[in-house]
């Protein structure tokens, strides 16, 4: 077996490749990765990076972008604000593909609220099902949150959960609230 | 953090007016239940959001001592509710006007007729969403609404309720801007080659780094933040400069946009529909507090094929030029001229075939609409059309690529990201229903 010949490199890439051997710089980050560590007010830079490649992503592109928020997700060390900043981009790319992820979120008061920020807006009768799914594991202004993204997203299959809360006296009035409103919208909708 | 909606049951049935039929009740107020209330001769105002665009208002309206009564001002922060209100009791002589800092109690007082919504913009629909839901006419400044899919639900409150909703672009109530829509709308510069609207520059150099500081006393910044994503807060992100971030308002796209490009809507006979295509380029930065673009750049083509553009200008604030194949007609606030005097002549002649209608003052047209019913010289329907223009802008240079928009459907045409950013979740527990 021939051993394979590595191709020659130009002067000025090999220079560069030296000259980086060289550097006392740490490695570049990921950006995607390092979107989940973005705190407020601090250096945005690699979130502006993702989003551009994110909303210039084309179509065949999309899924890749998909799975690089998800992992970067994914991570034990995700902030409030890079949780907050991978959803609102799963927003623009996220499937289906997204709800195992999010629905987790979903459930825990603390992420409810980005959980939701990505699922509103993907298509699909899995995200219907877990925004369903979540209403028995909040309380209070996340589920009433919630509430309101399975009314705007007008599935009209959550009437009688949702009537069921309308009616419920241990259940929070500002839940009770977002339930007779989302009933009053959905009448409007399609069965 | 605390919550905004805590209210207790007996608070919130209270709020709602509904203590009496506790057990059984709906929470929700019929709709309609107001809706034929017929104002007496002074119309009752109340004011959410006590700030810097309210400051246009409340010397209008404290003027009008005769038809019109501010009773009621509502502001998160304690200060400007109570500076709010101490100005409207030292104008009337007295103390009856009361300071609020939740909106909702505001829009439950059975004797507020009106509503002037004047808060930061990502408010602008859940504020007067909420007012019509309980019977009031509402004045929503410009921009009317922060996505598309807010204002629609606007307008379908609106509708629902049958109540009047005022967009608060003033220059519909301005002579010379119905004079140019008039004239354009009759062919008065010929075929039109385009309109250029100009707006001012957006943002301000804060750094590429902010800190999040403590709330000042007296604010409720939870509620300040209201359906927008959660952030602390700054003192440079707060007040005022709201508008330079992309959670709050797309800066004076929407801000300015909202003025001139409306008069391009108008005169391009638009109020129901709008353009068919839009693309466009903004230099947006890349860190730092502010995140709308500071170079604003984008261009809406109507099915005639006319263009309408919308581009930052540096020096000399907000203004539209009318192009066609007779000249050109400037137009801003301070001024209008032309390219060839005769222009302003005909403009001002007579007995034109399409005559629009005319109204010199905006809050008085809001007013009279009050009273009769009818719908107002900027009803909602066109302040959404408009704000969608401004919106459609700034979608368009988010995703710089030209963009396909179907105005009836009210849709992107084949372009799935760019529809999803017509709206976006709120923060809980606010939402649009």
């Amino acid at each position: 077996m021939s051993e394979k010949k590595r191709p020659a490199l130009d002067p000025a890439a090999e220079a560069a490749r030296n000259a980086d051997r060289k550097s006392n710089a740490g490695p570049t980050p990921d950006p995607w990765e390092a979107c989940a560590t973005l705190e407020y007010g601090g250096d945005r830079s690699f979130a502006w990076s993702v989003r551009e490649q994110v909303v210039r992503a084309l179509p065949e592109e999309k899924a890749r972008a998909e799975q690089s928020l998800l992992k970067a997700l994914g991570r034990k060390d995700c902030t409030e604000a890079g949780r907050a900043f991978l959803c609102q981009m799963l927003a623009l790319v996220g499937t289906s593909k997204s709800v195992a992820a999010l629905a987790p979120l979903l459930k825990d008061p603390k992420s409810a609220d980005a959980a939701r920020y990505a699922l509103e807006a993907i298509p699909g009768p899995e995200v219907d099902a877990a925004l369903r799914d979540a209403l028995g594991s909040l309380s209070g202004n996340p589920k009433a949150g919630l509430i309101g993204s399975i009314a705007k997203r007008r599935d009209t299959t959550a009437r009688a959960v949702l009537a069921g809360i309308r009616e419920n006296p241990s259940e929070t009035p500002i839940v009770r609230e977002a339930a007779a409103r989302a009933l009053d919208h959905l009448t409007t909708a399609k069965s | 953090m605390n919550s905004p909606l805590s209210l207790s049951r007996r608070q919130f049935l209270q709020k709602s007016g509904l203590a009496a039929a506790a057990a059984t009740a709906p929470l929700i107020l019929p709709s309609g239940l107001r809706a034929q209330k017929a104002p007496s001769k002074q119309i009752t105002v109340g004011i959410v959001g006590s700030g810097n665009i309210a400051d246009s208002h409340y010397g209008a309206l404290l003027g009008d001592k005769e038809n019109v009564r501010i009773i009621a001002v509502c502001d998160v922060d304690r200060e400007r509710r109570d500076e709010g209100a101490a100005r409207v009791n030292k104008t009337y002589g007295n103390k009856d006007c009361k300071a609020y800092a939740d909106f909702r109690e505001l829009n439950r007082r059975d004797d507020v007729d009106t509503v002037f919504v004047c808060t930061p913009d990502h408010w602008h629909a859940l504020v007067a969403i909420d007012a019509l839901r309980n019977g009031k006419d509402v004045y929503v400044e410009k921009p009317m609404t922060l996505t598309i899919e807010e204002g629609r639900a606007l307008v379908a409150a609106a509708r629902k309720y049958n109540r009047v909703a005022q967009h608060g672009t003033q220059h519909r109530s301005m002579k010379r801007f119905h004079d140019v829509a008039e004239f354009i709308r009759n062919d008065g510069l010929g075929k039109l080659h385009r309109i250029e609207c100009y707006i001012p520059p957006n943002n301000r150099h804060v750094g590429a780094t902010w800190k999040p500081e403590p709330v000042p006393a007296g604010l409720d910044w939870d509620m300040w933040v209201g359906p927008a994503p959660w952030r602390p807060y700054s003192s440079l992100g707060s007040h005022y400069n709201f508008r330079f971030i992309s959670d709050f308002a797309y800066g004076q796209v929407t801000n300015w946009g909202a003025h001139y490009l409306d008069i391009g809507q108008w005169a391009m006979n638009a109020d129901a529909g709008g353009p068919v295509e839009v693309e466009g380029h903004g230099e947006f930065p890349s860190s730092g507090l502010f995140t709308n673009a500071t170079n604003v750049d984008f261009t809406v083509r109507y099915a005639n094929g006319t263009p309408m553009f919308c581009r930052t200008r540096y020096e000399g604030g907000g203004t539209s030029r009318f192009v066609g194949e007779r000249g050109w007609l400037d137009i801003s606030r301070g001024r209008m001229s032309a390219s060839n005097p005769d222009l302003l002549r005909e403009m001002q002649a007579p007995g034109k075939k399409i005559q629009l209608e005319l109204s010199n003052n905006h809050h008085d047209n809001f007013f009279s609409c009050v009273r009769s019913r009818k719908k107002p010289i900027a009803d909602v329907e066109i302040g959404h059309r408009t704000t969608t223009v401004c919106n459609l802008g700034q979608i368009a240079m988010v995703l710089g690529r030209k963009l396909k928009w179907d105005p009836v459907k009210e849709e992107f045409v084949g372009d799935d990201m760019a529809n999803r950013l017509r709206g976006r979740a709120m923060r809980s527990p606010w939402a649009l229903t």
